[in-house]
């Protein structure tokens, strides 16, 4: 029987393993068991002795570089890690994760990259473990998890809170009836089952509920609990005298693990490979704009204008111009590091957003000029009438909306064409067409000179993300919100 | 009735006459001091913000001696409102503007009964959603003067940040097509959104059947083309009486995706979403003076019998010579 601890390390059983280990005495110490299961493990493929894992820290390394190869390494080999969905290293496994988090916490605090993945890493491997079990196991265990995770037999929607705002799940995803959750076949029948005409009400419940909601909503809480737990660390790590010195080691050794594929393949391409570092940056195309930023830049009627001035084309001016990959590269920056004198800013980025303030009706500044506060605002420079180094900082250089988001605040703006059923945030559009505009216009300048064999564009140096876009509607900034608005109805 | 604007001694008159403090709904009078107010004195737009009200005879007086062009609330509860710090919680709001409906039947410029009653349409799916799927029960409507404000305390929302509330609006609106693919045991199996009765897909039935209801020829939308609109409206009989397979069939199934599509994108345009997912926003006062139109914001007991150009026409308008 598998532990719950096993999907749940969080779990009172796994709180259990830890307290029984008590300190972090003996931690680097090599575990000869450990080393013992996973060689015999029947479905594991050893390459080389090193690839065993014999510590706790070393296994907690070996669950981070699981995640990171899966998801960048195209000849990612699975049984290489086959151990981690061996339920005998539970124990390990459960304080492996513990020191993970605490290591994270403590260093890279919770909205960092490394707390993005660490949760990731969790909610996929839960995942991969279910999916080893016997079907009648793993519905068994999700049971379980969820009755520990619920903690009560009817669950308001709004015990969702955090996976909605995170957008870990989607409202629309769940079977709700007077504010419940419905999860539980006979609820579901009794509640439902009068008005199914036509159909078989179980064979129902089983498509729209069945394993997979409960399994869905199992692995999101597990994430949430997760990402939650490592605040928490980070929290009491800030009142604390001094970390461990095994935790900060720890987090150094995750730093670098994730920073491999970035070496490597650039993160957060996928599986679909692509170049790596960063993007190239350049001028501003207008012709690789998407829909919604053109009709932005042929002006706005009065009641939209604020936000698509200030919220909308400054992020997106200014990120396409100076960060246009800030999504896969999912590192916080401000301006000034990718302009350091702030000249694209003063020379290229701000007339364009000028610009498409001239042209709204009536023209923003003539009634607004105090919108040029806020605009110097959203790159990062405070509440001041200037672009000043000394200011950068005050506020947050805002990251470009996501289509979600557009659609909400500015659904005027929002004409889709066929690029934009591919992604998820108008600065995606504009890196993928921006290749694709340069490949014409290299292609066009080729067909112009002689037949001399050199009409093959060239992009590999490009370090073009077409194809491979992640999409990261999720911003680095993401909760910014309305809330800084203030507006009439 | 003409829409026209009420001019200062309209307003004066209003305010002396026939506004009465009293006639705040006690959902905002009870959490006076906890909230901003704002004023709009010449018809430019609010911009007397940070003002504060200790008491409602301090509100009395300024409404009666200042009768402003617009009046407005503050959503949200503040520890500090004069500084709009210290925010506490915020009304969970819905702005159903007539005039910006996205189907609408009447084709008129401005806002006309044939609008505002397809408003109040939409308004009473709304509440039934909030209601029925989330289980909220202290909701407020209100006439606005041009549309309908829905106003929702309950504990359990006030809290809750800008992405969750954008969730909700999406879920009441009905702007994520369902899924209709299926699979159980490595069997694939197709749900359309109106064969299941309940929950969210029961939304989404529910807002696409009012939008092909009121679909005008004229009509433009993404993705779909002047003959599918014309071939929706030529069928839309199938759908009073619940036919959606027959409605379906003879929009033909990939068409009939785009049209659902369509709608679906519409629909978050039901309403105005930057009103409820904004945290700090400042709403029509109700019982003060709409004088952009003459009418009054009216909290509304009955939506049933509610009827605006009956309830929320201040006696002046009635005493116009022209």
């Amino acid at each position: 029987m598998v532990s719950i601890s096993f999907l749940n390390p969080l779990s009172p059983e796994g709180k259990d393993i830890v307290r029984e280990l008590g300190s972090f005495e003996g931690i680097s110490q090599d575990i000869p068991e450990l080393r013992s299961i996973v060689t015999h493990n029947p479905s594991q493929e050893i390459a080389d002795d090193d690839e065993i894992p014999s510590n706790y820290l070393e296994l907690a390394l070996k669950r981070m570089e699981w995640y990171i190869k899966k998801k960048n390494d195209r000849e990612f080999n699975g049984r290489r890690y086959a151990f981690l969905s061996d339920s005998a290293i539970t124990k390990y496994d459960v304080i492996s994760f513990y020191l993970l988090c605490q290591a994270i916490g403590v260093k890279f605090g919770p909205n960092s990259r490394e707390t993005r993945v660490m949760v990731e890493s969790q909610g996929d491997l839960v995942r991969e473990r279910l999916g080893k079990l016997h079907v009648d196991e793993g519905r068994m265990m999700v049971e379980q998890s969820l009755q520990l995770l619920l903690a009560d037999d009817t669950v308001h929607w709004t015990f969702f809170e955090e996976l909605l705002s995170s957008r870990k799940i989607r409202l629309t995803d769940l079977i709700l009836d007077q504010g419940e959750l419905i999860l539980d076949q006979e609820d579901f029948l009794q509640r439902f089952g009068p008005r199914i005409k036509h159909r078989n009400p179980e064979s129902m419940y089983q498509l729209l509920i069945g394993d997979e909601l409960k399994e869905l909503i199992m692995v999101k809480l597990i994430m949430q609990e997760t990402e939650d737990y490592i605040k928490q660390v980070h929290e009491k790590a800030r009142i604390m005298v001094e970390p461990n010195p095994i935790l900060l080691q720890l987090a150094e050794d995750v730093a670098e693990v994730l920073s491999e594929p970035m070496q490597h393949y650039g993160y957060g391409y996928g599986s679909g490979g692509g170049g790596g570092g960063p993007m190239k940056i350049g001028p501003l195309n207008p012709l690789a704009f998407p829909p919604c930023v053109k009709k932005a830049m042929e002006g706005i009627k009065s009641g939209g204008r604020n936000d698509a001035i200030v919220l909308f084309m400054t992020p997106f001016i200014s990120y396409a111009r100076l960060y246009p990959d800030v999504f896969r590269m999912n590192i916080t920056k401000r301006v000034s590091d990718q302009d350091p004198n702030l000249e694209s800013v003063e020379n290229e980025i701000l007339p364009l957003i000028y610009e498409a303030a001239q042209n709204c009706v009536p023209p923003l500044f003539d009634d607004q000029p105090q919108e040029k506060v806020n605009i110097n605002a959203k790159l990062g420079f405070g509440m001041h009438s200037s672009l000043k180094m000394e200011h950068e900082g005050e506020t947050t250089w805002y990251t470009p909306m996501s289509c979600e988001k557009i659609k909400l605040h500015l659904p005027h703006l929002c004409h889709p064409d066929d690029v934009c059923k591919k992604i998820g945030n108008p600065l995606s559009y504009y890196n993928r067409m921006i290749w694709e505009v340069r490949r014409q216009e290299k292609e066009s300048s080729d067909d112009g000179q002689s037949d001399d064999g050199q009409g093959k564009s060239n992009n590999d140096n490009e370090n073009s993300t077409e194809g491979n876009l992640k999409e990261d509607s999720k911003s680095v900034n993401d909760n910014q919100s309305a809330d800084d608005k203030k507006g009439e109805a | 009735m003409d829409l026209k604007p009420a001019n200062p001694n309209e307003r004066r008159q209003y305010y002396r006459e026939e506004w009465n403090v009293k006639n705040i709904p006690d959902f905002i009078l009870k959490s006076l001091i906890q909230r901003e107010f704002g004023f709009d004195h010449m018809g430019r737009g609010p911009n007397d913000r940070y003002r504060v009200f200790q008491n409602t005879d301090f509100l009395r007086k300024f409404m009666r001696y200042r009768a402003p062009f617009a009046a407005y609330s503050s959503v949200a509860f503040y520890h500090k409102p004069r500084r709009r710090d210290g925010w506490i919680k915020a009304e969970l709001v819905f702005d159903v503007d007539a005039k910006d409906i996205p189907i609408r039947s009447c084709g008129c410029d401005n806002v006309c009964e044939i609008c505002l009653n397809q408003a109040k349409d939409i308004v009473h799916g709304l509440v039934d959603t909030l209601k029925g799927d989330l289980g909220l029960s202290d909701i407020h409507m209100v006439y606005s003067g041009r549309g309908y404000h829905i106003r929702v305390l309950d504990d359990q929302v006030t809290g809750v940040d800008s992405d969750v509330r954008s969730q909700i609006v999406k879920y009441l609106v009905g702007s994520d097509v369902p899924r209709s693919e299926y699979s159980l045991a490595g069997m694939k199996y197709n749900l359309e959104h109106f064969t299941i009765p309940f929950g969210y897909p029961q939304v989404f039935t529910d807002r696409v059947k009012q939008a092909i209801l009121a679909l005008d020829p004229s009509m433009e939308m993404d993705g779909v083309n002047q003959k599918l609109i014309r071939d929706a409206i030529k069928y839309k009989d199938f759908l009073e009486t619940d036919d959606w397979g027959i409605f379906r069939s003879k929009i033909g199934p990939i068409r009939y995706v785009k049209l659902i599509k369509g709608i679906a994108s519409l629909n978050l345009t039901l309403v105005d979403a930057k009103v409820s997912i904004d945290l700090k926003r400042i709403l029509r006062l109700p019982s003060s003076l709409h004088s952009g139109v003459s009418m009054k914001c009216t909290e509304i007991k009955n939506l049933e019998t509610f009827e605006p150009f009956e309830d929320a026409v201040p006696k002046f308008v009635y005493e116009r010579k022209d």
